[in-house]
């Protein structure tokens, strides 16, 4: 037996125990079929074929089993997801809240007596915030619904929160 | 019936439509046919997955190595032959051909 075909059963061999179950039979037909080829050099062509073949056919396997496992995870975790959206959507309001506040605090230092003004404090901590999750529960709606839903609870709460403020101060 | 036919895959199924009812090794369609190893088993696999072709081990003789053999299911007959009749049939003649040399003589 050549070095070519030594090499080639060799390939094949390694090929059969590496391959997947679904792969085995094919990769054992292969291996084979190789005691039937004339020609060392040929052996050894049809070694590599056969090892890229049965490479694809792992492949295939592989990504079919990966996509189904997706699609189950997707339908078990499917509410977790959401909540999960929507507490990102309150978390990214909450931040912004921050965002105003610290802004404010900050042209208080720049501008003194600004942060005690009443329409400043309004308008950066309120109206600008409110203005901004009304916008982005309209535009994430339809794409991003949890992560809108979440924005849209935190801007109602502020809004319930400043309805309350002013029945009880004013 | 959803399977990609190119050039390659119909020559396989013209080789099994010769004498559809034997056996045959991956090596002798891969000499008939003129398909390598990583071009054929390809096809034989989406063939076998598909169910138009059976897959055998040979019961050979103890200690002779065993080989795999495949043949059409009649599924896979039923749809070999609708697509040779829509094809030209050029192919067909070819395999047919090469599988009986005997046959060019008596042509």
């Amino acid at each position: 037996m050549g070095a070519p075909r030594t090499l080639a059963a060799k390939l094949l061999r390694a090929v059969l125990r590496l391959a997947p179950a679904e792969s085995r039979d094919w990769a054992a037909a292969m291996l084979r079929e190789l005691d039937f080829i004339e020609g060392d050099w040929a052996a050894l062509l049809w070694a590599l074929g056969s090892a890229a073949a049965i490479l694809r056919h792992a492949a295939s396997v592989w990504r079919a089993w990966l996509n189904r496992k997706s699609k189950k995870e997707t339908g078990m975790n499917n509410t977790g997801k959401k909540a999960i959206g929507v507490g990102l959507g309150m978390l990214s309001a909450l931040a912004l809240v921050g965002c105003a506040f610290a802004v404010l605090r900050i042209l208080g230092v720049v501008f003194p007596g600004l942060e005690h003004s009443s329409w400043a404090y309004w308008l950066a901590v309120m109206a600008v915030p409110e203005a901004i999750f009304v916008v982005a529960t309209v535009m994430l709606w339809r794409k991003k619904g949890p992560i809108a839903a979440g924005i849209l609870a935190m801007g109602l709460g502020m809004a319930l929160h400043v309805a309350v403020h002013f029945t009880l101060h004013w | 019936m959803k399977l990609r036919l190119s050039p390659q895959t119909l020559l396989v199924l013209d080789a099994f439509l010769v004498q559809a009812e034997e056996w045959k090794y991956g090596y002798d369609l891969s000499r008939v046919t003129g398909l390598k190893s990583g071009t054929l088993y390809p096809i034989l696999m989406r063939l076998a997955e598909k169910q138009l072709l059976e897959t055998q081990w040979e019961q050979g003789e103890p200690g002779k190595p065993q080989r795999h053999m495949y043949r059409f299911t009649p599924d896979g007959l039923r749809f070999a032959r609708a697509n040779a009749a829509a094809d030209s049939g050029a192919g067909l003649g070819q395999v047919a051909l090469s599988l009986h040399p005997q046959g060019l003589a008596e042509a």
